[in-house]
């Protein structure tokens, strides 16, 4: 019986109806996508104003044109749920484990900052490739969210694979632009097609005032 | 051990839930704190009107509360387990679990 009616199952099942739409891939991506831009507008116009770049689309117009499409397209095709304890303790403790892991991160960022020049450019690579298959791999195990992994191996596979083509192929920015940018263009249109299958999947369900008008009627 | 004895446990699952259309809802109620009948639906791939038959007896039964309320200007109903309801599966899992438990291979 227990395994007819698998109760944690259920929950991951439910659970990850929030990241079938593909929102997240999109948001992901859009967040990828800008580190080449940012490599190529910070000459010009300086770090600060490059940052200002990068980000500001970001947090103006794609950030919360995803919470509105979430809001006002996704939600009232698949409804909406509170989870219970058991999820919002998972959600405690990924918290506390992702905010060890960024400060572990932010050391060793700082550290190989102090000794740049001293250390080869692909440890510099390996270092930061370490740091995002751990962000992605913790990020994939406490939401099970099984495309993180995938996620975190390929933006892993940047900062290295960017270096060997930096000083095998002279590709500028230490091949940032290259690999960063194939990653974004990846992350972004799978979930570009998860969306549009997600909105084929579910169509627009009829209000839901007018439903439950209906489910009363037909209850009466 | 008369068949009574034996039969005992199977009598005790409750009706109420063994439906397997209520036995989806509760378990997908049990998994989370509340749903709306939108998520449920298409969690459970039920009709409006036989979630609605199901949820009203689920309610009678006292296994389930339904609040309605309002998301902006919108009505909005959201269904959740009581406590009784929360028992009464615990008790439900059990008793199944025994009555299967029990038989031979």
């Amino acid at each position: 019986m227990s395994n007819e009616i698998s109760l944690k199952e259920t929950e991951r099942k439910v659970f990850s109806t929030t990241f079938q739409d593909g929102l997240v891939d999109i948001a992901i991506g859009g967040f990828l996508l800008m580190f080449p831009i940012g490599l190529y507008v910070s000459p010009y116009l300086g770090d600060f104003w490059s940052t200002i770049v990068i980000f500001l689309p970001l947090w103006v117009i794609l950030f919360p044109a995803l919470w509105l499409i979430r809001k006002y397209v996704v939600t009232p095709r698949v409804g909406s749920v509170k989870f219970g304890p058991w999820r919002v303790s998972r959600m405690v403790r990924f918290n506390v484990v992702i905010f060890i892991v960024l400060v572990l991160s932010s050391i060793l960022g700082l550290l190989s900052a102090v000794g740049f020049d001293a250390v080869p450019g692909l440890v510099h690579a390996a270092r930061f490739s370490l740091i995002f298959l751990l962000v992605f791999s913790v990020a994939a195990y406490f939401l099970d969210f099984t495309r993180l992994y995938i996620y975190g191996i390929l933006i892993a596979l940047a900062p290295l694979t960017g270096e060997l083509l930096y000083q095998y192929l002279n590709v500028p920015h230490h091949g940032f632009p290259v690999t960063f940018g194939l990653g974004g263009v990846a992350i972004t249109l799978t979930g570009v097609i998860l969306f549009v299958r997600f909105l084929k999947e579910h169509p627009q369900q009829p209000e839901q005032a007018e439903s439950l008008e209906r489910i009363e009627k037909t209850t009466r | 051990m008369t068949n009574e004895d034996e039969l005992h446990p199977l009598a005790e699952i409750d009706q109420v839930i063994h439906a397997p259309a209520r036995l989806m809802v509760l378990v997908h109620l049990y998994v989370v704190e509340s749903v709306d009948y939108v998520f449920l639906k298409n969690q459970t791939g039920l009709s409006w009107g036989n979630l609605a038959t199901h949820v009203n007896k689920l309610e009678e039964a006292g296994y389930v509360a339904i609040e309605k309320g309002y998301k902006g200007k919108k009505p909005h109903t959201m269904i959740r387990l009581t406590k009784r309801g929360r028992a009464a599966f615990k008790d439900y899992k059990q008793n199944m679990q025994q009555v299967l438990d029990d038989l031979p291979d």
